[in-house]
This record gives C-alpha cells, structure tokens and sequence, in this order.
C-alpha cells in the first residue's frame, strides 16, 4: 500500500549542485522514522518514471534544482501552475525530461495528486564533479527546516 | 519547384547535448544537410581507470539513466572475460532477465512518448493523453510493470546493484517469479493494444528507404534472437567476428561536425538497433513477435529507418514473451543460492550486449591487483550518427519541394526514429514564475 505523501528528491549527484534534491532526500530518509506516512525517494534522473512515483498518492513534493533567475542558494516553494517551463526540448530522446510536462501528462490521464509542491534550489554550479558549492552546503539545516515544515501542513 | 530553405533546429541548451539538424537550399539547389553532434564529452573511460575491477560497473551504469542495466552488463562480461570468470547458468538467465526488463521499458517509452505523438500528428504525448488515453495508459501501465522487473532483478529500476563480476548479490525467490510470471502474462493484452493503435496510424510512417549495412550480435549456438550472447555480424557480412575484435568492426573516426566519434564497416555508415537485430536474426523471434511483425509488413532486408520503431515494437513482444519461458525455466529448476569467489589477476578483455538503441561495446584492461589501466567504451548511437547523415543526404531531396516546417518534422522523425542516447546527465528545473 502507497503511503498517501511522497517526497521526491532528483537530481544527479555527478553534476555538482543539479545533485542537491539527492542530497537532501537522503538527509530526510535518515529520520524517516517521523514520518510514517511518507514516502522519501530517491528519483535520480529518472525522467517519465516520476509518473509512477506520484500515482496513487494523494500529496507529491519534490526537491530539485532550479534555474529561477534567483541568488545561488536560495529556496523557493511553489506549485506547477506558479511557473512556466522555459527548458528546451528537442523531443529526439527519452533522455531529457522535464518535471512541469510529466506532471501535465499526469494531469491529463487524473493519475497526479491533489496537492503537488516543487522546493526549487538555485544552483551556483552545475558541471561535472562530485559535491555540493559551499553556498548550498552551508544552507542545508535550512533547506530541511523548510521542507519539513511542509510535511507538517 | 525552385525554392528556398533553412531549416535550423539548434538545441544546444545549457547542459544536455544534443543533435542539431542543418539545412541550406537556395533556388532548389541543396547548398547543406548535416546532422551535427554537439555533446560535450563525459570522460567514463578516464574514471575508471585506477578503480577496482569490482566498481566498473557501479561507475559505468551512469552513463545513461535510460540503459543502466546494458552499460553494466556489457561491463561486467567484460570484466568477466578479462579475469576468466565463468558464470552459473543460473546467473546467465536472471540477467538475461534482467537486460529484457530495460528492452521493455525503453521500447515502449520510445514508441509510446516519442514516436506515437508524431504518427498521430500530435506535438507531444500530453495532447496524446487527451486524444487516445486508453493507449497512452496502457504505455504507463507496460513501462511501470518493465519498471517493477528492473526492481525485481536489479534491485532498483536504473543503476542495478545486484550484479557482481563473478554471479549476482541477489536472486529474486521463486515466489516473486511466479508473480512477474503471472503478470508478464497479463501484460499481453497492454502490448496488442499499443501495436493496434501504432498499426491504425502505420500509414504515417514515411515511406523512405536506403540500403545499407546492419550491425548486430548474432548467436549460433543455440540459434536464439540476441541481446546478450554471440559474436558480430552484419547484413554484408557473411560470418561472425569475435567481440574482442570489435574495433574491427566499428573503425571509430573523428568527423568535423560532431563531438561524438562516428564509426564505419563496410559502406560509408552502418546502422544498429532493433532493426539491425531484425534485419539479422528475424527468423528466430518468438511467435507472436513474428505475428506483430507481419501485421505491419516488416520483412527481414527492410532498409526504411522508420520502421526501426515498428521493430521496437516487435521486440517488445519478443522480450515479454521469451521471458515467460525463460521464468518457466528457472522455476523448474528452482533458484539456488551460489557462492561467488573472484581473485584478481591481469587481463585484457571486451563485452559487448545489445542495447535497446544498438550493439555496445565495452573493452577493459587490469593490472595483476585488479586495477583498471585502460577503458574503450563505443556506444550505439554513436554508431548511428554516419548513417543518420547518410539518410539525411538521401532524404532531403526526396522532401525538398514540402513546406518547410513539414521537412523540419520529418528530419525529426529520421532522428527520433534511431531513439538515439545523449546525455542524461541532469533533468534540473528550467522555470520562469508567472507574473
């Protein structure tokens, strides 16, 4: 049985502050214990297997890096329909995604939750190495007070 | 008709690579048509290097979050042969399992998400949703239970952490394979759906053909469809090379308009992929497999790139169906727990598997401790890349005189229909708040 609230952190952890929902999804595992109806998953890079991830729940939060025109570091909390994608896809291969379209597809076949809430951090850094900037590390109490207090909502 | 045309579709964003599509014509004359390759290189082969013969495959399976599983196994076998360590039939089966899960999963999600919206004349599977949600629900429901087998033998859906050099870390117990029995099953109803709607759309697939060479394993003994075992072979080759001597086959070379080398056996290019298997061991598919196949015309010496995802959908069926028997098998037997010991020692050796996009090769060298000194990855779809050019110096003048934007979706298509791999290294958020 699904647990009614799932917490999705993606990102790839090779690729600097893009790894920073991996990150703190594996801080919020670590106390999981206090949080009986949540699920913490892992999701990577998974692309469409999000979709799988959110259905049936009745709340999806997700942690991820954000380009948001913002300062290295900062946090913002906002849901799909505050925002609009501006990535460019070029639809040649399964190996690109983008959250805001699978939630739509989602959407569309009524498989997404009722309440959806995306934590976007804005990276200083993403390029291929391993570790978050100082920027987002020392921020990282802080991202967690935030997002548990969601759960608490 | 003398016309003009620029189609330019330019996708060079902030991290991923991908192909860009050129085309210059001026008064009919066709001045420029070059597939482009701008993806920045990722150096996997110099992260190895230095690291135990026993993390390979944990760092290698990165290289893609859509064939995790055929990195690592192509990995593993490579490592397995550069140490001489033999495998249990037992092990060989739960992966080949295991490699039939991600044929599963990256088949229909390419059919299902990519191609079909293109057949349907919809710009993306969201309005697909709208339109046909039977068909794209029973894409989820066949990609969720593909994904669920990855779990079941890899121990996740990407990145598998129950293969080893040597045998697995896990068995999947026989409980949980009766109950992947049951629903592999239950699934066929979800595959004839999805081939009857692609089939009702099939007329959309364009009709564009230009022999050329298909690259695939092939296996002899016993005859079977491959993705795993068997040497190289080609539709101009008559024979079988060893997969050691894959640089033989693939002559990688450095082009001027990719960052990705580009490869050639016999002709110009060379094609791999679902339709290079086809075209080489189509006779050996399971039977409803060849039943798919028949109903949408395809027959072995097809040279229309297009139907490479006609092929996917055959294989589908090929891999669920195999599976079943495959289970069957193990079941009779029973899982037994093994015991694995590998000691380290030098050697030198390749792997190869197929991927759900093409032939893979994988080619290690380690010290007598086990440290890896050396690394040659080729990728499938780097394979492609030639003949994509090729196709596109075909097709173009075969299109030219069509509006542009319906030349632009067609070049598309040629691209999408190769379901090349490029980089999947980040999905991050890209996102402007509305005012």
């Amino acid at each position: 049985m699904k647990k009614p609230t799932v917490v999705l952190g993606l990102g790839n952890p090779l690729m600097a502050d893009e790894g920073i929902g991996v990150h703190l999804i594996e801080r919020l595992a670590r106390s999981a214990e206090r949080w009986p109806d949540v699920d913490f998953v892992d999701a990577g890079t998974g692309g469409m297997t999000v979709l799988h991830l959110i259905e049936g729940r009745r709340r999806a939060l997700f942690i991820d890096c954000a380009f948001m025109g913002q300062e290295p570091g900062a946090i913002r909390r906002f849901t799909p329909d505050e925002v609009r994608s501006t990535k460019v896809l070029a639809h040649q291969s399964l190996h690109e995604a983008d959250l805001l379209r699978i939630l739509a597809l989602a959407e569309e076949l009524g498989q997404c939750p009722e309440r959806v809430v995306i934590f976007g951090i804005e990276p200083q850094v993403v390029e291929p190495r391993q570790g978050l900037s100082a920027v987002l590390l020392e921020q990282t109490e802080h991202y967690l007070s935030e997002i548990r207090s969601e759960l608490t909502c | 008709m003398a016309k003009t045309v620029n189609v330019n579709v330019h996708h060079v964003t902030r991290i991923e690579g991908h192909g860009n599509i050129v085309v210059n014509a001026t008064d009919g004359q066709i001045e420029k048509v070059e597939w482009q390759v701008p993806e920045a290189p990722r150096f996997f082969e110099a992260m190895v290097r230095g690291r135990s013969y026993e993390d390979i495959q944990t760092i290698v399976s990165r290289i893609c979050g859509i064939c995790s599983i055929t990195h690592s196994l192509a990995s593993t076998k490579a490592v397995e042969n550069a140490l001489g360590i033999e495998v249990s039939e037992q092990t060989d089966k739960v992966r080949i399992l295991m490699h039939y899960s991600e044929q599963l999963q990256s088949h229909v999600l390419h059919v299902g998400y990519l191609v079909s919206p293109d057949l349907f004349g919809l710009p993306s599977v969201v309005p697909l949703a709208a339109k046909a949600p039977d068909v794209v629900k029973a894409v989820i429901r066949l990609h969720r239970l593909a994904n669920e087998w990855s779990d079941l033998i890899a121990g996740r859906t990407t990145h598998p952490v129950t293969l080893k050099p040597g045998g697995m870390t896990k068995f999947p117990t026989e409980k949980q394979l009766r109950e992947l029995l049951e629903r592999l099953k239950n699934c066929v109803g979800d595959l004839t759906a999805v081939a009857e709607a692609v089939l009702s759309v099939a007329g959309n697939i364009p009709d564009f053909t230009r022999e050329t060479e298909y690259v695939s394993l092939q296996q002899d003994n016993p005859p079977t469809y491959t993705f795993y075992h068997g040497d190289i072979t080609s539709t101009d080759y008559d024979g079988t090379i060893p997969v050691n001597d894959w640089k033989t086959v693939a002559n990688e070379y450095v082009s001027d308009q990719s960052t990705a080398k580009w490869t050639k056996w016999h002709r110009s290019s060379y094609t791999v992929g679902a339709l290079a298997r086809f075209n080489n061991n189509g006779q050996l598919l399971s039977p409803m497999a060849k039943d798919v196949a028949q109903t949408f015309g395809l027959e072995m010496g097809c040279c229309n790139p297009f139907m490479n995802n006609v092929a996917q959908l055959v294989e589908a069926v090929h891999v669920v169906e195999t599976s079943i028997q495959m289970i069957d098998e193990l079941l009779t037997k029973g899982i037994k727990d093994e015991k694995v010991k590998v000691s380290p020692k030098a050697g030198k050796a390749s792997g190869c598997v197929e991927a759900p996009r093409g032939i893979l090769f994988h080619e290690y060298e380690f010290d007598r401790k086990g440290h890896c000194v050396g690394a040659d990855i080729c990728i499938p779809t780097n394979q492609n890349h030639a003949a994509i050019q090729d196709d596109f110096e075909k097709f173009v003048p075969e299109i030219i005189d069509e509006a542009e934007d319906a030349i632009r979706l067609k070049m598309e298509m040629l691209v999408r229909s190769y379901d090349p791999c490029v980089s999947c290294s980040t999905h991050m958020l890209d996102v402007q708040f509305v005012k």
